[in-house]
């Protein structure tokens, strides 16, 4: 106890040294509650996204992964494709295996904790028949042309995917761009995102019951109108590679949807047209595809090439989780459960929002950089002086410890002079810190806002668009190894196609209270730092005099 | 029995000797004086009987109780008072808090230690509010009183003084030898360490150190 009064009689007897430790105290204890109020804001904003945030994932082959494990380099490295040193028969080999997970994996992996909803969706490729035609941009005037250009383009776009994957192969990885239709089979009315989001919704008769095997199918207002249909005709569909093998749909129901349907994706087949997406439920899916295999015959392609003639499907999974905590977890638990390596989990929602508040990350990483930098300078600066301070004061230890006072309670005198001149420098700095840490932050944040936004204006006005750099992972996009035919509405039905459309990032601008009872405690720790870093010099001289040459030397 | 005592105590600075194999008994109620020129070690020896430093060889009793084997900074603080040559005060505290300071150092259980402090200062001639004077404020004498109340603060057995009387003028030496006697007197052993001849004749016992040729009790 007398060694506090004596550290409180020490310090009011030495003002002036202690106003100048104070006064680099209050400045590193501002800055420290700035620099921590900007990482707790970053962290609150978090927080209060992902409170309440559904999520949904997916789990998909790494491809990047495997092929950045490949010898001879990534492809493409040094600015060719498939070079020098590559093995095109190891890409060739990951690409082969893409293929995704089989449903009962995917149903395995479902079973996790964290899980709250799972759904499937199929998707599968059909032509059209005599009375039955995909919506197409070309007009008909130039119908004729217009085969000629079709023809010329699908072999434009061909030779394209036969440039990108032929010279490796000739793998078809199930690009099935091939039909004039996507038809997707949806497992439930979960699954059905656009509807249940309201960016699409049946005008005319009522969509199909959920888990039905009956061959009933929804299409679009687009696709009913240019073919002339209404609710209970049928439409005949056929296997593109097989022109006897029809099948026929009743349709149930028409559907608008209020998503983006400007279509640029011409290059890839009408069927990657929203409006020639024909939705129905995955059992009456799998009636096709299971009587599609049991008819299955060897056919000879365009390229005369030999294959099966059955229709394939691609299976998309989605995992719904009621948090984001739960989609963290989840990663884990299905590496328990036996997932490998080559495939990870990814989530289109984690993504949107993670760029969301790049710039407050950001700010948030400048903060803590900040926060070092002023800690050493700071730092260096209270040790230099509590050096001096104790030279100084040399004297005075040499006589405490020849009256009998332990080295060790004359060096705590000493810190509780530091600390508590520290700690009074933390409480205002953190009263100062409390009031202008938010506008200080606001103005950080809307700085690097402003900066971020006007990359992405940067960006379009060299595009001509909206750009597609940096993957596919931007606000209301698709994560960039997102399967490419993977239906528009899938994985949240609140995302268009990916970045292939782009949207604009709802950055979090403004954050309104950046202190907290965490910074408090951070603050007190800062100043608990602050006392060991200044105080440890000191205490080293310390315990290194002796008293005895102190005394001798001053007499 | 001998309060303290020393057996054949030799100690040295950097292998050049400054005392030898020096024995000598002190008593309880009795006033010495270790008298002896410049350099024969006599501050030396202070430092050893008050335990600032070990000695090279050779023992120091405390009650039969090797000082070595006592905690250092407990026999300083509780057992020997001393009074040091330049007072050695800590100057920015007032007379009163030096000796209330040193009452919390011996961590001895003193009930009103401000009320203490002060009737052991005005025992040695400081009134209140000279004891409530910053250290620095007060003249040589008076430091050299403060010095002395500070090293009874704790009611030591032994008190060791370190030209008590150096820098004072003759009323105040008379005043202060007169202190040290009635310590002795109270059963206090008394251990002056002084080149004055004078201040040796007032003691009960002298011993003389001399330049490391010898030693000799007057």
């Amino acid at each position: 106890m007398y060694i506090i009064k004596n550290a409180i009689r020490c310090i009011l007897r030495s003002k002036g040294r202690n106003i100048l430790i104070g006064i680099i105290a209050l400045v590193i204890a501002i800055s420290a509650c700035i620099g921590l109020s900007i990482r707790q804001a970053a962290e609150s904003a978090k927080e209060s996204a992902l409170d309440g945030m559904s999520v949904t994932a997916t789990i998909q082959y790494d491809r990047a992964s495997a092929m950045g494990n490949m010898s001879g380099g990534r492809p493409g490295s040094g600015g060719g494709f498939p070079g020098g040193g590559f093995d095109t028969s190891d890409f060739a080999s990951i690409m082969g295996s893409s293929s995704s997970l089989t449903l009962e994996e995917y149903q395995k992996y479902a079973s996790a904790e964290s899980v709250e909803d799972f759904y499937y969706t199929l998707t599968s490729y059909f032509n059209g028949s005599e009375n039955f035609s995909p919506v197409s941009d070309e007009v008909e005037s130039e119908e004729s042309e217009e085969d000629s250009e079709e023809k010329s383009s699908d072999e434009s776009s061909d030779s394209i995917f036969d440039g990108f994957f032929g010279g490796i192969g000739g793998l078809d990885f199930g690009r099935g761009f091939s039909g004039d239709f996507s038809v997707i089979g949806y497992s439930s009315d979960a699954s059905m995102t656009a509807f249940v989001s309201g960016n699409a919704s049946i005008v005319e008769g009522s969509m199909f019951e959920e888990g039905t095997s009956e061959l009933v199918c929804v299409i679009s207002e687009e696709l009913a109108m240019f073919n002339g249909l209404s609710v209970n005709d049928t439409i005949t569909v056929t296997n593109p590679s097989l022109e006897t093998e029809t099948y026929t749909l009743t349709i149930v129901g028409i559907y608008e949807s209020s998503e983006n349907n400007d279509f640029s994706m011409s290059q890839f087949g009408t069927s990657q047209d929203p409006a020639n997406q024909i939705y129905m439920s995955a059992s009456a899916l799998n009636v096709i595809l299971d009587a599609s295999k049991d008819n299955s015959t060897t056919v000879t392609d365009d390229n005369g090439m030999e294959k099966e003639s059955e229709i394939t499907s691609t299976l998309s999974a989605i995992y719904s989780f009621a948090n984001a905590d739960d989609y963290y977890a989840f990663e884990e638990e299905v590496r328990a459960l036996g997932l490998d390596d080559s495939y990870k989990v990814s989530s289109s929602d984690i993504s949107a929002f993670e760029s969301s508040i790049a710039p407050l990350n950001t700010l948030s990483k400048i903060a803590g950089w900040f926060l070092i930098v002023i800690f050493i300078i700071g730092g260096i600066i209270l040790v230099v002086l509590n050096i001096f301070n104790v030279r100084e004061r040399k004297y005075e230890v040499g006589v405490l410890t020849a009256m009998g006072m332990k080295k060790w309670k004359v060096a705590t005198q000493f810190m509780c002079e530091i600390l508590i001149v520290t700690m009074i420098a933390v409480v205002i700095g953190a009263g100062i810190g409390a009031v202008s840490s938010v506008p200080v932050t606001n103005a950080l944040l809307e700085g690097q806002v402003e900066s971020q936004t006007s990359q992405q204006a940067q960006m379009e006005d060299g595009f001509g668009r909206p750009s597609n750099v940096g993957g596919f992972g931007g606000m209301g996009g698709v994560p960039s190894d997102m399967p490419s035919d993977m239906p528009s509405d899938i994985g949240g039905g609140k995302k268009p196609f990916g970045g292939m459309i782009g949207g604009a990032t709802n950055y979090i601008t403004e954050v309104n209270s950046a202190m907290n009872l965490t910074v408090v405690f951070q603050m007190i720790g800062v100043g608990l730092l602050l006392t060991l870093i200044a105080s440890l010099a000191s205490v080293l001289f310390i315990m290194r005099y002796d008293p005895l040459k102190i005394l001798a030397n001053r007499d | 029995m001998s309060l303290l005592s020393l057996k054949n105590i030799s100690f040295s600075y950097d292998k050049t000797p400054v005392l030898k194999e020096i024995s000598y008994e002190f008593e309880k109620g009795k006033m010495y004086c270790i008298i002896g020129k410049s350099g024969a070690g006599k501050t030396t020896l202070l430092s050893l009987l008050s335990g600032l430093a070990s000695p090279s060889s050779g023992e120091i009793l405390y009650n039969g109780k090797n000082i070595a084997k006592i905690d250092k900074y407990a026999f300083r603080s509780r057992y020997i008072g001393v009074v040091f040559q330049s007072f050695n005060l800590i100057t920015k505290y007032t007379a009163l808090e030096n000796v209330i300071l040193s009452m919390d150092v011996s961590s001895c259980k003193i009930k009103n230690k401000k009320q203490l402090a002060l009737s052991l200062l005005d025992s040695v001639g400081l009134d209140e509010s000279e004891a409530n004077r910053r250290v620095l404020k007060l003249s040589g004498g008076q430091q050299q009183r403060v010095a002395i109340a500070r090293a009874l603060s704790y009611n030591p057995d032994i008190v060791i003084a370190d030209e008590p009387t150096g820098n004072l003028d003759r009323d105040t030496q008379k005043e202060i030898m007169e202190i040290f006697r009635s310590l002795a007197n109270q059963g206090k052993c008394v251990i002056l360490v002084s080149h004055s001849s004078e201040v040796a004749s007032m003691c009960d016992e002298r011993y003389e150190l001399v330049k490391i040729s010898g030693k000799k009790v007057i």
